[in-house]
């Protein structure tokens, strides 16, 4: 079949999937573009497109706090999840030990028990420590819930980088803590900034803990902060949408174009 | 410090913070739900299974665990069935390809309770865009309240869950396609397979692992799937739309009974730990294999 052709039965076979796809960011953008007058009539493109929505929706939904709730939570959970994981990651992959199959299978479990599962139990925990709504508390709960995959993600990554330079590297004379830092380390930058990336947008989008442990307005993240607009009684849902697409686009830019790094790293992560 | 402590030691941070979050929390839910416990959490006497026996006596309970059982399988099976053709295509070299990966796996980067939140307006029964959509397009002609009832919520909800799975199970069988080579394709070709026989009789099979693997780690992550159902419906309305995790929150969160709720806890996780067997098996068998 020529190309052309097959380019055209593929997206024909694809357009379903692609419209259903971008259904959810047309009506986000195209609600946050209505005026208030327009918002109850059905139409679809608004007459008078109000761009100002996104202006005013700062003031209207606290956005500000929320976003940089939201960033302190998402960088330090991927600034110490990492910090943990590399060392963990390195054992996997560089070490042969007895406890390292049950490590591995104690990571898969992990990581499939979701937050909801455990919430009573969470939620207790914080409780005890005494940091209910407290985005430190958050934190702390997250870099629980992504180290499992950080470690795994990580010693997939460490594995494929060969052992032979560090072995050059001693032969030279160089301390073991000198060769992690000028060489092995340098070379697992990609992973770490993949497993970073993941990291990040996972615990930037995260929603139950956050539901069930801030209870502030003004510590709320953006996810939850956008859900308690829609809670309310009136809902301006040109606002919610506004929000909403400013929260979403910049992570779905950065993921876009990483994209294909990401898929390749999760790939050999997932299923390595 | 000896050598052999030496990978110990650097694995012991990331144990006890996955440990601290995992173990702590369970065995607190144990407890809870093996005593009768206040609405506060204060623990009173041990009262055996009683907990769980109310639950069992609970038609909302049975019906959400019922719910639970269409909700994986619909969206398990429906992402499945889709993804498949969808990682063939992308597979395949065309004009546009990178566009339409990047369109497809972009429901991934977004936060599920941000789509639920997006739907759930989109599903407006007065000036939603899907009822003025279908409209526009002469499929309906009245306004249909989407979420006003279970009947409708529900499939809705299934449909939602289908199209966030989707990038991470096309992934999965991208990763799978990329490591058949090509060369298995041309002897077949020079052997007279036509396309149907290739994709049968040599794509399937070696795909074949990878769609265990993406259908059992699907299974966990629906199954577990809270933001769509609670920020469409939280449930409702009249718990139509309840799963047992949903089911779960409203109980401990809501309605304060904490000792019920972390009776579900408890069924959940004994029905994960099962889901994780499997996976884990199927995991490490794959890496023998490789």
């Amino acid at each position: 079949m020529k190309k052309l052709k097959r380019s055209i039965l593929y997206w024909i076979l694809l357009s379903p999937i692609v419209v259903l796809t971008l259904f959810p960011f047309a009506v986000m953008f195209i609600t946050a573009i209505k005026p208030a007058t327009e918002m109850l009539s059905p139409t679809w493109w608004p007459d008078q497109p109000a761009f100002a929505n996104f202006i005013t929706m700062f003031g209207e939904t606290n956005f500000g706090q929320a976003l940089l709730n939201s960033l302190i939570v998402a960088v330090s959970t991927t600034v110490i999840t990492i910090l943990i994981a590399i060392p963990g990651g390195y054992a996997l992959s560089r070490y042969r030990f007895g406890a390292r199959s049950a490590f591995r299978q104690f990571l898969l479990i992990s990581q499939m028990l979701s937050p909801i599962v455990l919430v009573i139990g969470l939620f207790r925990l914080i409780v005890w420590l005494g940091l209910i709504d407290n985005l430190a508390g958050l934190v702390f709960v997250y870099i629980g819930f992504n180290v499992a995959f950080a470690v795994w993600m990580l010693q997939s990554y460490f594995s494929t980088i060969p052992k032979d330079l560090e072995e050059a590297a001693w032969i030279e004379g160089a301390s073991p803590w000198r060769t992690l830092v000028s060489v092995f380390l340098p070379l697992a930058v990609p992973a770490m900034v993949v497993t970073a990336i993941f990291t990040f947008i996972a615990s930037w989008n995260e929603f139950i803990l956050a539901l069930t442990m801030l209870r502030s307005a003004n510590g709320y993240t953006l996810p939850l902060q956008i859900f308690n607009l829609v809670s309310r009684y009136t809902v301006e849902w040109n606002f919610v949408m506004a929000a909403a697409f400013a929260a979403t686009i910049p992570v779905a830019i950065v993921f876009a174009w990483l994209q294909r790094y990401l898929m390749r790293g999760l790939a050999l992560g997932a299923v390595k | 410090m000896g050598r052999r402590a030496t990978p110990y030691f650097l694995i012991l941070p990331s144990f006890l913070m996955a440990a601290f979050i995992i173990l702590w929390p369970l065995y607190q839910i144990g407890q809870i739900s093996l005593h009768d416990v206040n609405r506060f959490g204060m623990l009173r006497e041990f009262s055996g299974l009683a907990n769980f026996q109310a639950l069992f006596a609970d038609p909302d309970f049975l019906a959400a665990l019922w719910r639970t059982l269409i909700w994986t399988l619909g969206v398990v099976l429906g992402t499945l069935i889709v993804s498949v053709p969808i990682a063939l295509i992308l597979n395949d070299d065309f004009y546009g390809r990178s566009i339409a990966r990047v369109i497809i796996m972009l429901p991934w980067a977004v936060s599920l309770a941000m789509m639920a939140i997006v739907w759930r307006w989109a599903l407006n029964g007065e000036s939603g865009m899907l009822n003025s959509g279908l409209r526009g397009l002469g499929l309906i002609h009245t306004n249909i309240e989407w979420l006003a009832q279970g009947s409708t919520a529900f499939p809705m909800q299934i449909l939602i869950g289908i199209l966030v799975s989707i990038p991470f199970t096309t992934t999965i069988f991208l990763g799978g396609l990329s490591s058949v080579p090509d060369e298995l394709y041309d002897a077949a070709a020079v052997e007279g397979a036509g396309r149907w026989q290739q994709f049968r009789h040599i794509t399937l099979p070696l795909l074949r692992p990878f769609i265990n693997i993406a259908l059992v780690l699907n299974v966990i992550y629906v199954f577990n799937s809270f933001p769509i159902i609670w920020v469409t419906t939280q449930g409702g309305p009249a718990n139509s739309t309840d799963i047992l995790v949903t089911y779960l929150y409203k109980l401990g969160f809501r309605i304060g009974k904490l000792g019920e709720a972390s009776a579900v806890s408890m069924i959940t996780f004994g029905l994960l730990l099962v889901f994780t067997i499997i996976y884990v098996r199927l995991a490490m068998r794959e890496e023998k294999d490789a």
